[in-house]
């Protein structure tokens, strides 16, 4: 009897232990897409090293990736769309702040050379926004959606002002669309044209973004891709001779797309990869591959992925070269998550 | 002596291996399956507290439509779910539905039909009177609601899940967040502060950029909540709450049954459902199975000529901006899809 209730005993902390496994047990079976969390790029290695230095953003922090390693730059802050300058010795990028956010120039390694606008006001409806900086070719202009006027709802007009110049000279160079949010992701081209993203909504409702061009300010803008292909993130090659664009043709999902590029006219597009989640294309230095945001499995989060191009000669000598995929895209980093809305800076 | 002899064999038995491993494996299944339920135990407490709601739709009073209480689909033939969304951050204690999505299910052929009811259409209320259709909860909660919906479009509702605000940011959060293209730059200069704020009745300026993104629950909320300055206005809204919610759902088809507890903490006294536990279980079946291409979102909008509803404002609403409706264009939509 005194045997069995020692055994007893001796048996409930063996219950106890095994509930409590069981409990654990269970905990180990969530689902890992879910658990997954994302790291920070400096705590990652890219898979693969790409040519050059690249600037990318995650959670509003800067970073540099150069020889297969990230470093973090700049000082603290909700950073965002870093571009670089022509001659590639400085940055300009956006930082949010509050209801507002601003251009600011800095040097490569993320020090700030100065505040381009200021667009913050105590007054909620004084406060702008600024996106999508770029450089002209000759580095004299800073080009970039600003939400002026806000006279019929807020939407984003193209402006430029001088790089070494004041807000106040900053000029509108579009008229977009109201209440659609407006013409973002301006490309100023060498000639003084503009190519540039506008928002529209058509007569069923539907919204559409399509690629223009503009040959100078306030002039009528040409539409170089259709409504039904719903192009945006246009990205201008090296050699200013391909445009490189994401087209969702009105679904959930989207194609990278590349389309010789005249100055004036885009040639028929050529489509690399289709049915995925594909954001920011950029040209590498050379012009002989994207890079581009997408997600990783299902866990959502956007990683850099790589995609060398092979350039196929065509007859016409009058258009230009056509790409086309000469291997699957590459994977360069895991376990981030990097800004998908903020195209990587790449020289 | 002769005693002993009985006794000791009695008690070699009842130490027989063959009893003691039984035991053994007895008390084994038994406190596994306390581990198990101790797990499961917040899926349970929300069970019997948050599914299963009684509702008590009032009868119609319009010739022709019949409301029948909810639940009373059987299992596995096509039901109608009506989503509600609504504040639930305090500023009334009966909140206006912001959002409500009618959704039939077919488990059969794993078809979803979703159509997006606006919320300033002008219509009778089950509760007497007309104003938008978004007071309907507010006036006599669920039952209501759906009684009003079901008046007015002509449909059977068979059961009815209410989401607040909270509970979406933080379901979105849980799930990691969510994948979705946004169409086209969503800025509002007056867009509601009233999520974890003393004052509930502030506003703030919100820039959801365009593209494909990783959205987080608060970036979610701004791109399904901001109305006033999109031309399409709750329209507009209506098409990505659904954007939205299908991207919950693909986020979703990664989850298994061992997440449940994790789930529930998330939406405790954020979710409200008819739905017992059997029809959920359904539910989430379905979700996990069907795919995107057999998902038909539907949206009533707004537009000068030849669509369902239009634009109107003054002293016979109230000075509210509400939207009229052309019953004859909106009840052949929803006949076409809820049938």
């Amino acid at each position: 009897m005194i045997l069995r209730r020692i055994a007893a005993i001796l048996f409930l902390p063996v219950m106890l232990a095994f509930g409590s496994g069981v409990y654990l047990y269970l905990g180990t079976l969530k689902s890992k897409v879910v658990q997954s969390r994302p790291v920070l790029p400096i705590a990652t290695k890219p898979k693969f090293v790409l040519p050059g230095t690249m600037f990318v953003v995650q959670e509003g922090r800067l970073f540099k990736l150069e020889a297969g390693s990230f470093t973090e730059i700049g000082p603290g802050g909700d950073w965002s769309q870093p571009t670089l300058t022509p001659d590639h010795t400085r940055l300009v990028a956006v930082m949010r702040s509050g209801f507002s956010s601003d251009l600011y120039l800095l040097d490569l390694g993320g020090h700030v050379l100065k505040r381009l606008t200021k667009n913050d006001s105590r007054y909620i409806d004084l406060n702008h926004w600024a996106f999508y900086p770029r450089i002209s070719p000759d580095g004299a202009n800073v080009v970039y959606s600003f939400d002026s006027p806000k006279t019929n709802g807020v939407d984003l007009s193209v402006w430029s002002m001088p790089l070494n110049g004041a807000q106040s000279q900053a000029r509108r160079l579009t008229d977009p669309y109201y209440y659609t949010g407006g013409d973002i992701s301006p490309i100023p081209l060498a000639g003084g044209g503009l190519l540039f993203v506008r928002h529209s909504i058509d007569p069923s409702t539907a919204v559409h973004s399509r690629i223009y061009y503009q040959s100078r300010a306030l002039a009528i803008a040409k539409p170089l891709t259709t409504e039904a292909d719903d192009c945006s993130q246009a990205a201008l090659s090296p050699d200013g001779t391909q445009l490189a664009m994401v087209c969702s043709h009105g679904k959930q999902t989207a194609a990278l797309e590349v389309a010789p590029f005249t100055g004036t006219a885009l040639g028929p597009p050529r489509v690399l990869l289709d049915g995925g989640l594909y954001a920011s294309p950029a040209w590498s230095p050379d012009g002989k591959a994207l890079a581009y945001f997408a997600p990783q499995g299902q866990a959502g989060h956007f990683q850099l992925w790589w995609l060398p191009l092979a350039v196929t000669p065509t007859p016409s000598p009058s258009v230009a070269p056509t790409p086309t995929p000469a291997s699957a895209p590459v994977q360069v980093t895991e376990g981030v998550d990097l800004s998908a809305t903020s195209p990587p800076a790449w020289y | 002596m002769t005693g002993q002899g009985p006794a000791r064999r009695r008690r070699a038995s009842r130490l027989h291996p063959v009893r003691v491993a039984v035991l053994t494996l007895f008390c084994l299944v038994l406190s596994g399956t306390a581990g198990a339920a101790a797990y499961f135990f917040p899926v349970v407490v929300a069970g019997v507290g948050q599914t299963g709601q009684t509702v008590v739709v009032p009868p119609s009073r319009s010739p022709g439509v019949q409301a029948t209480p909810a639940p009373s689909a059987a299992p596995g033939t096509p039901f109608t779910v009506l989503l509600l969304g609504s504040d639930d951050d305090g500023k009334n204690q009966s909140p206006l539905t912001q959002s409500m999505i009618l959704i039939r299910v077919e488990p059969a052929t794993k078809h979803v039909t979703m159509l997006s009811i606006p919320r300033d259409l002008w219509v009778p209320l089950s509760t007497g009177g007309s104003a938008k259709i978004d007071a309907a909860y507010a006036y006599g909660g669920a039952a209501a609601a759906i009684a009003t919906v079901e008046r007015n479009f002509h449909v059977h509702i068979d059961e009815y899940a209410w989401v607040g605000l909270k509970g979406l940011i933080k379901l979105i959060d849980r799930l990691g967040g969510v994948d979705l293209l946004v169409t086209n730059p969503v800025l509002d200069d007056a867009y509601p502060d009233d999520i974890d704020t003393k004052f509930l009745y502030g506003y703030k300026r919100v820039a959801v950029l365009p593209g494909f993104q990783h959205l987080d629950g608060s970036h979610a909320l701004q791109y399904v909540r901001s109305r006033h300055n999109d031309i399409n206005g709750d329209f507009g809204r209506s098409a990505r709450q659904q954007q939205v919610l299908l991207a919950i759902k693909a986020k979703a088809s990664t989850l298994n049954v061992a997440d449940l507890p994790d789930i529930v903490d998330t939406l405790k006294g954020n979710f409200k459902t008819s739905m017992g536990l059997d029809r959920i279980r359904n539910l989430l079946g379905v979700a996990t199975a069907f795919d995107l291409a057999n998902v038909k979102q539907v949206v009533l909008y707004a537009c000068p000529s030849g669509c369902y509803t239009s634009y109107d404002h003054g002293a016979a609403y109230g000075g509210q901006s509400v939207v009229i409706p052309h019953w004859s264009m909106v009840l052949a939509v929803t006949k076409a899809n809820f049938p």
